[in-house]
């Protein structure tokens, strides 16, 4: 190719530009010049010229043979201690011939029958799953597979996860209960196909674009489809699709080379970095975050997490497996927030909200590290009671479950009970129901296992799940609004959908209301919990905010200003991801802000300096003013939030192998993209490669004997010139 | 330097001079000295040095095959197993091709 990429464009047109000012130049001065370099001058204006016209075809050649794939997704490579997940194509991109799949039978022309391989695979949403995408894996007429996304989502249900999600690092193992172990008592994600964790040589895009889907489709049934039985001729639409990893084999390895090429290298190139982000946390009372919590204070701790992947890079809607629920809990916090005389409860109560969860408990893990090595301002002996808010849609009716450990109940059965007593009390005049689920049933997945390793603590997850998941989308690209049913109706503009009151929410708000009344109970508020109420309003903002778009009015007006470029309108990706932090973590973080924190009257250089060890202050955007169209109400937030490392401990410790921490680490990539474009025959490739090396050869020749003959073919001006004279 | 414009002691010298260097650990000067005094070693007529010139040239061969039976044979286990050497393998690399084991 000519010239690659935009860059490889740019270059050519900013050289073409200066080309010609250099031949402006040129000609402008050679006026006075004699003949012979009038001569000069225009053999050197006709070689730009040709430059200048060069790189004008060239990119227009470019965009005459290639149709970039704009909206994709690439599965890219993970690692973990032992192994390497994902995809990978070759260096220069890999490239078949298309072929689209839509019923299980087509796919024997790629594994068999089709007289062009290697193939790209343009799959129906539906049909990716295990078994065929085992076919393909085990082919080497694969070059890779593109998946249109299925509109609406797969009826029966799609997991890239495994079976027993973060199997390992929870709680349950040979030292404690092991007949628990490796969800032997309970297949948690009974639809998990484990298509994340497997390992593809090619690679894998999502197309979520219906009309690139479309197009994509067009060309294939233009060039590709075998016609009246015929077999299909040159030139044929194939696709290129590109997302070559560094990294190989294991974090181990990885890691090791990151480290290696760091001491000595001059140009030291990362090749993988480890999966990380930052907790979010606030607390009831304010907390020093510079000294250590006295261990006659007792908390009681609520957490949620707020990440989920797919087996796409960056696409992690996560609807259910961690927004409803960390929405459930912010608006718990607003709700505790606003109850009366809550500064004087004799316990304090501390709002958590986990990153990378779904990668074998990144943030807990570090969380729990942190408390148990006195890292943490609150340690591990202040957790009076734990309560974890896990996948929480609504269901109808409204019925929840408290899972707790079935070992832990032989000696803190007492406390366990406190907590189902206050959780089932706090029901009351809400259309929720809370039950117990059977006592040898293990606790599902949950941050709460991470603390339960390191001390018997009384904990409570409330889900939505009796046994096994109810969310048939778990941690897949399917896991959207549309999942937990937030509907809107069509007519309504964007600021009044912001405020437009969804069933979601209404239920939501009931179940926050529970777990903010239970909480009052549980730090020790005698009183009564009727005034304590969540709000489906804000319930309601939430969840459009953090499942629709995050351009709306409410969150513009609670975030910095700096932070404005990260509201789009859509929803963040809740992909934990190297890069820290995530714009989901900020959302988070302002939203907690917003709903804890009270307005303090400062000025702006004020609120930027005041921040100490007890409380955070935010300089945030403020509300439109009212009065005029551009400016802004900017106010000063005065909150307990705080962020902390949600980075393995392995990775602190560097144990890079280790069993006992998360390992995850993200391969690096220089680029990811598809595009499609047709292919002419091998034997027209080679007659076109052989007629230009003949030319070329030829040309050599003649240029040879022109040289040796140049002295009768040119003969000097000067010497007829000078008898001529 | 051209050699015909040297004197036969000035030959003798410079392939002693490569010979010797050749000693640390520096094989191209030997293959610099076979390849440069090959002709005067074996193909010119005879005079007095050149029988040593023979001597120093026919050592340097020695010493040339040496290391690249040396080198190839490093390099050939080196190639085709350096991925699974593992942890050593990357000790010993001075660069890593990126995307393989």
């Amino acid at each position: 190719m000519l010239c690659e990429g935009i860059g490889g464009e740019k270059e050519a047109e900013a050289a073409g530009k200066m080309a010609a000012v250099e031949e402006e130049e040129e000609m402008g001065s050679s006026c006075s010049w004699r003949m012979r370099g009038v001569a000069v001058v225009l053999l050197r204006g006709l070689l730009l010229c040709a430059l200048v016209a060069g790189s004008g075809w060239c990119n227009s050649v470019e965009r005459k043979i290639y149709i970039p794939l704009n909206r994709t997704a690439s599965c890219v490579r993970l690692m973990n201690a032992t192994h390497q997940i994902g995809c990978q194509s070759s260096m220069n991109g890999d490239t078949g011939v298309i072929h689209v799949v839509e019923k299980p039978e087509d796919v024997q022309w790629v594994l068999t029958d089709g007289p062009h391989p290697p193939y790209i695979v343009l799959l129906d949403g539906e049909l990716f799953t295990r078994d065929l995408m085992d076919q393909l894996k085990e082919s080497s007429r694969i070059s890779g597979v593109a998946v249109a996304i299925a509109k609406p989502s797969p009826v029966k249900g799609f997991s890239p996860a495994s079976k027993c999600p973060n199997d390992g690092f929870g709680v349950y193992s040979s030292d404690y209960g092991p007949q628990y172990a490796h969800c032997n008592n309970m297949e948690w994600n009974p639809l998990g196909n484990g298509l994340f964790y497997e390992d593809f040589s090619f690679p894998i895009f999502l197309l979520q674009d219906e009309n690139e889907t479309e197009v994509i489709k067009q060309c294939y049934q233009t060039y590709n489809l075998p016609r009246n039985g015929s077999v299909p001729q040159y030139p044929l639409c194939a696709m290129q699709l590109f997302s070559h990893m560094h990294a190989v084999t294991s974090t181990v390895t990885c890691m090791r080379r990151t480290s290696l090429q760091s001491t000595f290298s001059i140009n030291p190139e990362v090749i993988c970095d480890p999966l990380s982000d930052y907790n979010v946390w606030s607390t009831l009372k304010p907390v020093n975050v510079s000294t250590k919590l006295n261990s006659t204070e007792k908390v009681v701790m609520v957490a949620t997490r707020i990440d989920s992947h797919s087996m796409f890079w960056n696409v992690a809607p996560g609807a259910e497996s961690a927004v409803a629920s960390f929405v459930t809990h912010l608006a718990a916090a607003e709700a505790i927030h606003k109850a009366p005389n809550v500064q004087s409860l004799p316990k304090n109560i501390m709002f958590t909200f986990f990153q990378g969860e779904s990668f074998d408990y990144i943030g807990s893990s570090r969380m729990a590290y942190d408390m148990q090595k006195n890292k943490f301002p609150i340690r591990l002996e202040n957790i009076e009671y734990f309560l974890e808010l896990s996948q929480l849609a609504p269901t109808n009716p409204s019925v929840f479950w408290m899972h707790t450990d079935p070992l832990s109940q032989r000696n803190l059965s007492d406390q366990i009970n406190t907590m189902l007593v206050a959780l089932k009390n706090s029901t009351a005049g809400t259309g929720v129901e809370v039950r117990e689920i059977s006592s040898s049933q293990a606790l599902p997945p949950s941050s709460f296992q991470r603390f339960l390793r390191l001390k018997e603590i009384p904990g409570v997850v409330l889900a939505d799940h009796n046994t096994s998941f109810q969310n048939k989308y778990y941690q897949s690209i399917y896991d959207t609004s549309e999942n937990i049913l937030l509907n809107y109706p069509e007519w309504l503009s964007p600021e009044e959908a912001l405020d437009h009151v969804t069933e979601t929410a209404k239920s939501l708000a009931e179940v926050a209301t529970v777990v903010a009344r239970a909480l009052y109970q549980l730090a020790g508020g005698s009183g009564s919990t009727t005034a304590i109420q969540a709000d489906p309003k804000t319930v309601t903002r939430m969840l459009y905010g953090f499942l629709v778009r995050t351009n709306n009015s409410w969150f513009q007006s609670i975030i910095k200003a700096d932070l404005k470029g990260i509201l789009e309108n859509e929803p963040p990706p809740y992909y934990i991801a190297v890069s820290k932090p995530v714009n989901a973590t900020y959302l988070v973080h302002y939203v907690l802000a917003n709903l804890t924190g009270t307005v303090a009257n400062l000025t702006k250089e004020n609120c930027l300096s005041s921040d100490g060890d007890l409380y955070e202050y935010a300089w945030v955007q403020g509300p439109q003013d009212p009065n005029s169209t551009s400016s802004r109400l900017p106010f000063c937030v005065r909150s307990a939030v705080h962020l902390s490392s949600a980075i393995s401990p392995a990775f602190e410790l560097r144990e890079w192998g280790s069993t006992q921490y998360s390992t995850w680490t993200e391969s690096r990539w220089k680029e990811l993209h598809a595009r499609i474009f047709l292919v002419a025959s091998k034997q027209l490739e080679i007659i076109t490669l052989i007629v230009g090396i003949v030319i070329l050869i030829i040309s050599f020749i003649a240029t040879y004997f022109i040289n040796a003959k140049a002295d009768v073919l040119f003969a000097t001006p000067q010497d007829s010139g000078a008898v001529a004279y | 330097m051209n050699l015909d414009r040297v004197s036969n002691e000035e030959k003798l010298n410079l392939c002693r001079k490569y010979y010797l260097g050749g000693f640390a650990l520096l094989p191209f000067l030997w293959l610099v000295n076979v390849f440069w005094f090959f002709r005067e070693a074996f193909l010119v007529p005879a005079y007095t040095e050149q029988l040593q010139i023979k001597r120093y040239v026919q050592r340097s061969a020695v010493g040339l095959l040496f290391w690249v039976i040396v080198l190839t044979t490093w390099i050939s286990i080196y190639q085709t197993h350096r991925a699974q050497w593992g942890e050593m393998g990357d000790y010993l690399s001075f660069t890593i091709p990126l995307g393989t084991p």
